[in-house]
């Protein structure tokens, strides 16, 4: 040591303890007078060897003997050494950047606490909080601590870089050598350790072999590392390769792998081995639960299309008193099968042309779909017109069951027609010459021409015998009537007018018989004509009151007039005003006095309030309501073989007339054939088309109207008709849902009979619910699907 | 609707609804997916009309036109009983971000006729309003230099909490030198799931739940506690080593208790705890509600009862006529049932009367704590005008609960259980630690569980909220294999993990500022501040601006 220029500094003086600052300031002094090594006697003070920057070639030794203060070798630089010849206190080699520190005895918490490098070498063990916060730079070597005993608690947290070595020579905890929770937060470096730990975090740290190059490493710097602590009898001891464990960081790759247990592991390792196979409810069902995607095929949809073709009835049917499969027909049409479609209608009605054609209001339009949707109905006039020209059907033979009606109006004419195309034989009783009572007789000619009417009765004349009655009939000639027929049906409809009890009321007209007396041309009217009653029959009368030319035609009523339609129309083309609401006092040769006291002058009074049944001849075992024939659902009377259809029953419109007639010979067929169903299947199968007359009527709601335009109006032809019906209820094989269907579920089956059926594939269909929502049919319906646990 | 359709007073446009369904035909492929996935049918394949007009120079030979054609898309339906209910599972499903629905921003007209048929809404979720007192509360007390500061990182913390009587020194070293009998007392982490029932929950979310509880007592050393709800348990459950995660629930309805019964004996484990529910705080004064369309076979087996039933339970315990008889006889029936071995505490909705609760508790020596639901609980099925109007607020009743204990010097003896709208807007940690330092032992959530455990939509702006029907798109509150198998019981666990770890980290992050690592800060309240003075005087912590 001698030749080197050395300084010695005392810690405590006369003057008594020198501060840390003076010390400082008297070591910076020294080392820039050249000293070579400073020799220091501390006494407490702080950082005692940090700080000394010297140039590359030079060195220094700080010597130190007493007692140090925290921080020695504090921010450290290249060539410095210090040597502390006792124990250290805390945080030695904070932040040292370079300075070889070396304790010759134990050194307190903090030791090396983020030292970015540099040497440290500690003769003992440390406290805790050892090597914390150290750093890894590329451009300088690496810091190391080296540690004789064992590492304190707290080790190594955030290490980022450099290495430690902890000898676990003769330590403070033989069982733990490297303390509570070493390498919390570690992200770099590693230690080499030797003996016994109890556990580090195993998040930041995992274990290592000591590699050759390691064990190089390690096994070539600790006779240097013993040297500096004058231990080097202990090599030998230290020096077994086996003893030597090595610690390093995770990578942060490696730290988000996770340690723990993957929960799949869990559950089938853990969860299910406790509970049993099937987890919690393993036991309670075996329902499976296994996860499933959000869009879903078979019993897995929530929803499922159903092709419910023809199961509900159009609306236009449904509507419709006669029952006629309008829709069926348009399907026809669009078929390129009009003759068929035309004649259909024979099957319902014998009078196809005068009533669809020209004299029913329609109820079939009236219900139409379309009409729901705010578009005009199909307009089945054009088609009820060309059944003028429809052939009779094909007659079955007789059935040997005798059928007597009475009434050659429409409703008898409907009854006697069915019964014989059922097969049964039907004879009509009526008073007129010619069949077809107020159709014929009342019924004005500019609301039906003559000639089609005419040729609709003589093709009913082909089908149905008719008698004639001289007089009406008596009770004595109904009875034997009974007696002559097995079933007699009752249809002499309406023939006696209601008046009203005023006087003068032997100068009124009633309405029906001014009407068969225009009809026939023998009916003058003046040019003054008052009508009681607004309805359509008086609206009837006042058109044909102006066709006779009567020029003043009021038709006065005690409320709102209950007319509508071409008949209301016709009217007031004729001019005729309405007035309501106006009560009748009496009828003067002037004209109808109202009780206010006003005249109102008139030539010809007609009134037209209605007309009540003839029932005299009704034998007392047929129950009557309000001068009306009590019938059931079925049109039978409380004599069950004595049936009663028409205005008899209730006054009604031609088509109700017509529908309760197919009614009536409905029930009788059955009653005669309830013996014989077969034959009763053989008929229903003979018509040209299939349906149910029980089906519910399809909801409005299903069918799809977007696709008619709005803008279509006139229909001209049969054609131009059907390709505007929605064809409700029966498929029309447009094909529209095959198109849209979004993962082409849906394929069109053709069945034995040549029907056809689509089918929605379940392994395929999502249950979107599209070929449901735009089907113009209304055909598919969404429905959920069964229920599942 | 139909344009030419009668208008009815309920009669609705689709911008009279809370929820408009955008559509855009530009990008839409027509796949069916929003249809099929649409909980409520909401929207529906539609047909539309387009007209064009053309309209050639004037005065020439050809005369305007009008072309007609029809388009394929997706419609709205505006009947109220199909409304939109914002969940977005539309969304989520479309593959070109075609559909959404959108929030109305003006006040909608639907809210004035979900009463049809004189049947008032009910729905499931949540009080309909985000504004949260718990969010406004700050942790104002960092000890950077005045305390030890801990690193919530690198310190070892014991996020534990104690639930049962906790003897004063006095008493406890009396009835040990007396050999007396000690009440129990669990050590468990603070943050419980509170009872939401096997039937309000799916098969899947339930087992998910459980599941996930058990991993974190047994994996990762969390000791979690989750209650069963009423709605009775597994029976398995009851008789594996799980069980001691559980706290049973009995409430008013009494449902699945047989079955517990005929476990007692085969129990390998004793429960945590047993909670009485008295009242929920989404619902104040009203019992459960499962609603029939959840009751199929597998639930009523587990509750004793027939299949497609509602079942509301009464909203009080029948014969109990009083408090302290109810209070007094239930916890006596439900402590002997495992031989005075299990906690028993009551849980009630937060009310202007939990004091009077709370000091009956404090003379009943059997009593292991109190639990509150504040207003802003969830549930599974209630009126819509109970979960939006009805109950207290749970931070100033937490307070004065447990300022009320001090007074008795009781704080330490019986803890306080706070629930009802904690991380109601994502804030769990803060809202937790909020209750602790103003006097909760521990806390317990539900909603937001199904929200970060499962992916519940629902949200305080009415999105959703459609538990109470079987309809949870998400499979969360379905009965429906079809509904409830979109759930997997493993991702549900997983992400249960996920909650509880990283709140953990949260709530240390909170703590350690303030010193603490191995004790709750329960009651901390100089720790708290708030910039609402009306708030701190009520709570009696700080005001700070």
């Amino acid at each position: 040591m001698s030749g080197i220029n050395t300084v010695r500094l005392k810690g405590k003086d006369e003057s008594g303890r020198v501060s840390s600052r003076v010390l400082e300031e008297r070591i910076q002094e020294a080392v820039r007078s050249g000293a070579q090594k400073i020799e220091i006697e501390a006494f407490g003070q702080h950082g005692l060897g940090g700080r000394i920057f010297l140039p590359e070639d030079k060195q220094i030794m700080i010597s130190i003997t007493g007692s140090p203060g925290q921080r020695v070798g504090a921010m450290g630089s290249p060539g410095t050494t210090i040597e502390v010849h006792g124990p250290a206190s805390d945080d030695i080699g904070w932040l040292n950047a370079g300075a070889e520190i070396i304790v010759h005895g134990y050194a307190t918490n903090g030791v090396c606490n983020a030292m970015a490098q540099g040497k440290v070498f500690i003769g003992g063990g440390i406290g805790s909080r050892g090597m914390t916060m150290t750093k890894f730079n590329p451009r300088f070597s690496l810091p190391e601590l080296w540690v004789l005993g064992c590492a304190g608690d707290y080790f190594a947290e955030f290490m980022a870089g450099g290495t430690a070595v902890i000898c676990g020579h003769d330590p403070r905890e033989p069982e733990n050598i490297l303390g509570y929770r070493p390498c919390v937060g570690m992200v770099g470096g590693r230690i080499f350790f030797r003996g016994p730990v109890r556990g580090y975090s195993q998040a930041d740290a995992r274990p290592v072999p000591v590699s050759d190059e390691s064990w190089q490493w390690l096994s070539g710097n600790l006779p240097v590392f013993l040297e500096k602590i004058n231990k080097l009898q202990l090599l030998e001891k230290l020096s077994v390769r086996e003893d030597w464990h090595c610690l390093v960081a995770r990578t942060p790759l490696e730290k988000a792998g996770g340690l723990t247990r993957s929960m799949n592991d869990f559950r089938r390792e853990v969860w299910d081995k406790e509970l049993g196979k099937g987890g919690l409810i393993g036991d309670l069902t075996d329902l499976d639960r296994s996860p499933v995607g959000l869009i879903t095929t078979g019993d897995l949809r929530r929803y499922v299309p159903v092709w419910e073709n023809r199961k509900y009835m159009a609306p236009c049917q449904a509507s419709c008193p006669a029952g006629i499969p309008v829709q069926e027909r348009w399907q026809m049409i669009r078929e390129g099968k009009a003759d068929e479609a035309v004649d259909l209608a024979l099957a319902f009605t014998p009078f196809p042309a005068s009533i669809c054609g020209y004299l029913c209001p329609n109820l079939c339009m009236q219900g139409c779909t379309r009409k729901a949707g705010n578009l005009d109905p199909v307009d089945i006039t054009i088609l009820g017109k060309r059944g003028i020209s429809s052939r009779v059907p094909a007659l079955p033979p007789l059935s040997g069951t005798r059928v007597a009606v009475i009434g050659g109006g429409p409703a008898g004419i409907s009854v006697a027609w069915q019964l014989r195309l059922m097969g049964h034989e039907a004879v009509i009783y009526d008073l007129e010459k010619v069949l077809g009572g107020k159709m014929s007789t009342a019924i004005p000619e500019h609301r039906i021409p003559g000639e089609v009417l005419n040729a609709e009765l003589k093709r009913v004349r082909l089908v149905i015998p008719h008698v004639r009655l001289s007089q009406r009939l008596s009770g004595n000639e109904f009875e034997q009537l009974k007696k002559d027929f097995d079933y007699v049906v009752l249809a002499a409809g309406a023939q006696k007018p209601r008046t009203i009890p005023v006087p003068g009321s032997e100068r009124i007209i009633p309405a029906l018989t001014f009407l068969k007396n225009a009809k026939q041309g023998r009916q003058d009217t003046g040019s003054r004509v008052v009508i009681i009653g607004a309805g359509n029959v008086g609206c009837d009368a006042a058109t044909e009151a102006g066709r006779l030319g009567a020029s003043e035609i009021t038709l006065i009523d005690i409320q709102e007039p209950a007319s509508f339609g071409t008949e209301r129309l016709d009217a007031e083309n004729a001019g005729a005003r309405f007035r309501y609401p106006c009560f009748t006092r009496e009828v003067t040769d002037e004209g109808v006095v109202l009780t206010t006291g006003e005249l109102i002058p008139a030539d010809t009074v007609i009134i037209s309030i209605g007309d009540a049944p003839d029932l005299e001849f009704l034998p007392e075992n047929i129950a009557t309501e309000r001068g009306f024939v009590l019938v059931d659902g079925k049109n039978q009377t409380s004599d069950p073989g004595v049936f009663a259809i028409g205005d008899i029953v209730r006054p009604g419109l031609l088509t109700d007339a017509i529908g309760a007639g197919r009614k009536a010979a409905s029930a009788i067929d059955e009653m005669v054939y309830q013996a014989m169903p077969d034959k009763q299947a053989f008929r229903l199968k003979s018509l040209p088309i299939d349906y149910s007359e029980t089906s519910e009527r399809i909801d409005y709601s299903r069918m799809t109207l977007e696709y008619y335009d709005p803008r279509a109006t006139e229909y001209n032809d049969l054609a131009g008709c059907a390709s505007q019906c929605s064809s409700c209820g029966s498929c029309m094989d447009c094909g529209l849902c095959e198109a849209l269907c979004p993962v082409g579920a849906i394929e069109r089956k053709v069945l034995k009979n040549g029907q056809f059926e689509r089918i929605s594939d379940p392994h395929k269909c999502i249950g979107c619910g599209f070929c449901g929502k735009s089907c113009p049919c209304g055909i598919w319906d969404m429905v959920e699907n069964f229920p599942i646990g | 609707m139909q344009t030419n359709a009668a208008v009815t007073p309920s009669t609705l446009s689709r911008r009279d609804l809370p929820w408009q369904i955008s559509w855009d035909i530009h990008t839409c492929t027509l796949c069916g997916r929003c249809t099929a996935i649409c909980p409520v049918n909401a929207i529906e394949p539609g047909v539309f009309r387009k007209r064009s007009i053309s309209s050639p120079a004037f005065g020439l030979k050809d005369k305007p036109g009008s072309s007609f054609s029809v388009y394929h898309g997706i419609r709205q339906r505006t009947d109220p009983g199909y409304a939109c209910v914002g969940c977005s599972m539309c969304s989520l499903v479309c593959p070109n971000n075609s559909i959404e629905p959108v929030k109305s921003e003006i006040t909608d007209m639907l809210r004035f006729h979900r009463d049809r048929a004189g049947l008032p809404r009910t729905r499931g979720g949540r009080r309909n309003n985000s504004e949260s007192v718990l969010d406004q509360i700050k942790f104002i007390r960092i000890s950077m230099l005045t305390d030890p500061a801990l690193d919530a990182g690198r310190h070892e913390f014991e996020m534990r909490t104690l639930i049962g009587r906790v003897l004063s020194p006095a008493k406890a070293i009396k009835a040990q030198r007396e050999k007396g009998w000690m009440p129990p007392v669990r050590e468990i982490y603070p943050l419980l799931i509170g009872g939401m029932s096997f039937g309000a929950l799916s098969p899947n979310m339930w087992e998910g739940l459980q599941m996930g509880v058990a991993y974190l007592n047994e994996e990762l050393n969390m000791p979690v506690r989750i209650c069963t709800g009423e709605g009775g348990c597994p029976p398995r459950l009851l008789r594996s080593r799980f069980l001691k995660y559980v706290i049973l629930q009995i409430a008013s309805g009494y449902f699945g208790w047989d079955e517990i019964i005929h476990a007692i004996p085969e129990m390998k484990e004793d429960p945590c705890a047993v909670e009485i529910k008295y009242g929920q705080g989404a619902k104040p004064g009203d019992g459960g509600l499962l609603q029939w369309h959840k009751v199929n076979k597998l639930i009523a087996a587990i509750r004793g009862v027939p299949p497609g039933v509602s079942l509301p339970s009464p909203p009080t315990h029948q014969t109990k006529y009083s408090i302290e008889e109810a209070v007094a006889k239930m916890i006596q029936s439900m402590s002997m049932a495992w031989g005075f071995r299990v906690p028993v505490y009551p849980k009630i909705s937060a009310s202007s009367t939990s004091l009077s609760v709370l000091n009956n508790l404090t003379r009943n020596p059997y009593a292991s704590g109190l639990a509150i639901d504040g207003e802003d609980g969830g549930t599974g099925a209630a009126y819509n005008v109970s979960m939006n109007h009805m109950g207290h607020p749970i931070a100033s009743n937490i307070r004065d609960c447990y300022i009320d204990l001090v007074k008795l010097g009781m704080q330490n003896e019986l803890p306080l259980i706070a629930g009802g709208g904690i991380g109601k807007n994502g804030n769990l940690a803060a809202n937790a630690a909020a209750l602790i330092m103003l006097g909760a032992s521990a806390v317990q959530i539900g909603k937001y569980i199904m929200q970060a455990a499962a992916g519940c939509l629902g949200t305080e702006g009415d999105r959703c909220n459609i538990c109470n029907i079987g309809r949870c798109p998400k499979g969360i509150t379905s009965q429906d294999p079809r509904l409830y198998r979109r759930l997997d019981p493993e991702m549900v666990a997983q992400r249960l993990v996920d909650v509880y770890v990283s709140f953990d980290t949260e709530l240390k992050k909170i703590v350690a500022p303030l010193g603490r690592s191995t004790s709750l800060p329960t009651g901390m309240s100089d720790a708290l501040g708030i910039s609402d003075k009306g708030a701190a005087e009520r709570l009696q912590i700080k005001y700070v601006v």
